[in-house]
């Protein structure tokens, strides 16, 4: 019972513990580590969509937040990146429950705009204050991930420790899920008032999920900055927030496994669709309306349809 | 009635919605491990009455006592710890968990389990856990969904959701249980068995405010009875007084 639930998990891990061996090609090796990057912040907004039925439209502002923090701390104060990535996620958490406490507080989307108007916010200060962030032109020649005298200073280590980290929060986040406050999670979406009633603070729950999904964005902006070693203001504009609530629709709201889906496949998509030059946003755009119009519970619903559609083949055989 | 027997105190409570007074300085005494009705024709405030006493209103005038403390203003997920529990009219099931995890959930109130412990398993966290798998278990065997446990709320009859909400608060360890309308859309014979289960929960020592039209149950089950007609109390007493009391009697068949 146990093993059979956590096949798709041990399924991954081998699949990580696989690629070493038989991806060498850079580019391939870039796009896996940008889908683990941009998973892991989706898992966190997931969370927060998925299950407190609560939408950021301001979450690449905690992913740039992640991302400033080390480049800024590392380039010009050197100190060192672990410290640097603890102080972002740190801060990024902060920041969530300065503006979740007032906006979480009433009941509609108003995290939504809130967070809009957020990112707006830190999206311009990026690029105004040019002391501090460097401006337009961003930061350039931050250090390498390491601790000590290690440093992930190769593709694949940079790979290793990425998907590493997903999995790790993965399990962490599958066990929040499966218990005292994940449940008071899911019961929030099925019904606030009933999830009241049981003694459910639901502002209260609605600002935890909130900055436990900005930690996990400004986790993800920690690792993209010491990968890509340079960082620009737009890591944190509005369509890279739209970027990543597409991630998680398309993926599936509400199923762990969800974000990453979705993750890989808008990384994917646009790579394939070069192909077809000009028209490829008009492809990419039909293939997400007819996603959503024939899935609109992502792929983990076709996922999960396509297993209901096997085991019934499998009984009438 | 001695004041050391009143669990819950209503005193000249009143709700007005623009210029409808859904409830005009209600005041109404509940004795502890009494099951108490609260009747009267639709629209006469009885479900006000119980998101008042929950919670989830707020009352323009009077106080709420429970136990001798105050709790009028405050939220209904504070008034649940402090163990006045309720359920609703149209069932409010989490229709996506499963039945177990509904009543699993109405124990978060008695349970401390944090973010950090739950991600990282603590013993601590699995032993509550089992706990309340197991407390869950025992109040499905209670209301009779043991078989429905593994199944999504949202696929049990209406019926048995009604009693998954019972189940789900009594899971709260609530000293006052308010049920509203429980009988609505059950037909005779599980109208019975909700009768069985109230005496049932009233042995164990917790007290019900029922709000119910089902005049059979509620004369059947109440030690006492309050009538509400257009926000106002105007009856109180046994069942056997209830059904002789002239204005009751008005209000229900008509006055001309």
């Amino acid at each position: 019972m146990h093993l059979r639930k956590n096949i798709p998990l041990i399924m991954l891990v081998l699949t990580i513990a696989a690629v070493p061996l038989t991806v060498s090609d850079p580019y391939y090796l870039t796009m896996l580590i940008f889908i683990g990057i941009y998973a892991i912040a989706t898992m966190g907004l997931n969370l927060l969509m998925g299950y407190a039925g609560q939408i950021s439209l301001g979450h690449a502002a905690f992913f740039a937040l992640g991302a400033y923090v080390p480049a800024i701390l590392t380039t010009r104060y050197e100190i060192p990146c672990i410290a640097a990535a603890a102080l972002a996620v740190l801060l990024a958490a902060a920041v969530a429950y300065v503006i979740g406490l007032p906006c979480l507080r009433l009941k509609g989307h108003y995290l939504a705009m809130g967070t809009l108007a957020f990112g707006e916010i830190i999206h311009i200060v990026l690029n105004a204050e040019v002391e501090l962030t460097g401006g337009p032109s961003g930061i350039a020649g931050i250090p390498m991930l390491g601790i000590g005298s290690l440093y992930a200073d190769t593709d694949i280590k940079y790979f290793l420790v990425v998907w590493i980290l997903f999995v790790l929060l993965f399990v962490l986040s599958r066990n929040i899920i499966n218990s005292r406050p994940g449940r008071a999670l899911q019961a929030l979406h099925g019904s606030e008032q009933a999830a009241s009633a049981m003694g459910i603070d639901v502002a209260g729950m609605k600002l935890m999920v909130f900055v436990l999904s900005a930690a996990y964005a400004a986790l993800a902006g920690v690792l993209y900055v010491h990968f890509v070693a340079f960082i620009s203001p737009g890591a944190g504009d509005i369509v890279f927030s739209i970027r990543m609530v597409t991630m998680v629709v398309v993926g599936g709201m509400g199923h762990l496994w969800g974000g990453l889906l979705g993750a890989a496949l808008l990384t994917v998509l646009p790579e394939m669709l070069s192909y077809f030059e000009d028209y490829d946003m008009l492809i990419y755009g039909g293939i997400l309306l007819v996603m959503v119009m024939f899935l609109p519970g992502g792929l983990t619903q076709g996922f999960e349809r396509l297993r209901a559609a096997l085991r019934k083949k499998r009984d009438s055989a | 009635m001695t004041i050391e027997n009143t669990i819950v105190h209503i005193r000249d409570i009143s709700k007005n919605f623009g210029g409808l007074a859904a409830l005009q300085q209600v005041n109404i005494t509940v004795q502890r491990g009494s099951i108490t009705a609260v009747i009267g024709p639709n629209g006469a405030g009885k479900t006000t009455l119980i998101n008042v006493l929950s919670g989830f209103l707020l009352p323009d005038n009077g106080s709420i006592s429970l136990n001798n403390t105050v709790i009028t203003g405050k939220k209904g997920h504070v008034i649940t710890r402090l163990g006045m529990a309720r359920t609703f009219q149209t069932a409010q099931v989490f229709g996506t968990m499963s039945v177990l995890e509904n009543v699993m959930v109405g124990r978060y109130a008695r349970t401390r389990a944090g973010l950090a412990g739950a991600a990282l398993r603590l013993p601590g966290v699995l032993a509550e856990e089992r706990a309340t798998r197991a407390r869950a278990l025992e109040l499905l065997d209670l209301v009779g969904l043991t078989d429905q446990a593994p199944l999504p709320a949202a696929s049990i009859p209406i019926g048995s959701q009604r009693l998954l909400e019972i189940a789900r608060a009594l899971a709260s360890d609530p000293q006052v249980l308010l049920l509203d309308e429980p009988a609505a859309g059950l037909n005779t014979q599980e109208t019975r068995l909700l009768g069985e289960l109230l005496q049932t929960i009233k042995k164990q020592g917790i007290t019900i405010v029922l709000v119910e039209h089902d005049m059979e149950l509620v004369m059947d089950i109440s030690d006492d009875i309050a009538v509400l007609n257009f926000g106002q109390n105007i009856a109180r007493g046994t069942p056997a007084e209830i059904q002789t009391n002239p204005d009751v009697i008005a209000v229900y068949l008509g006055e001309d």
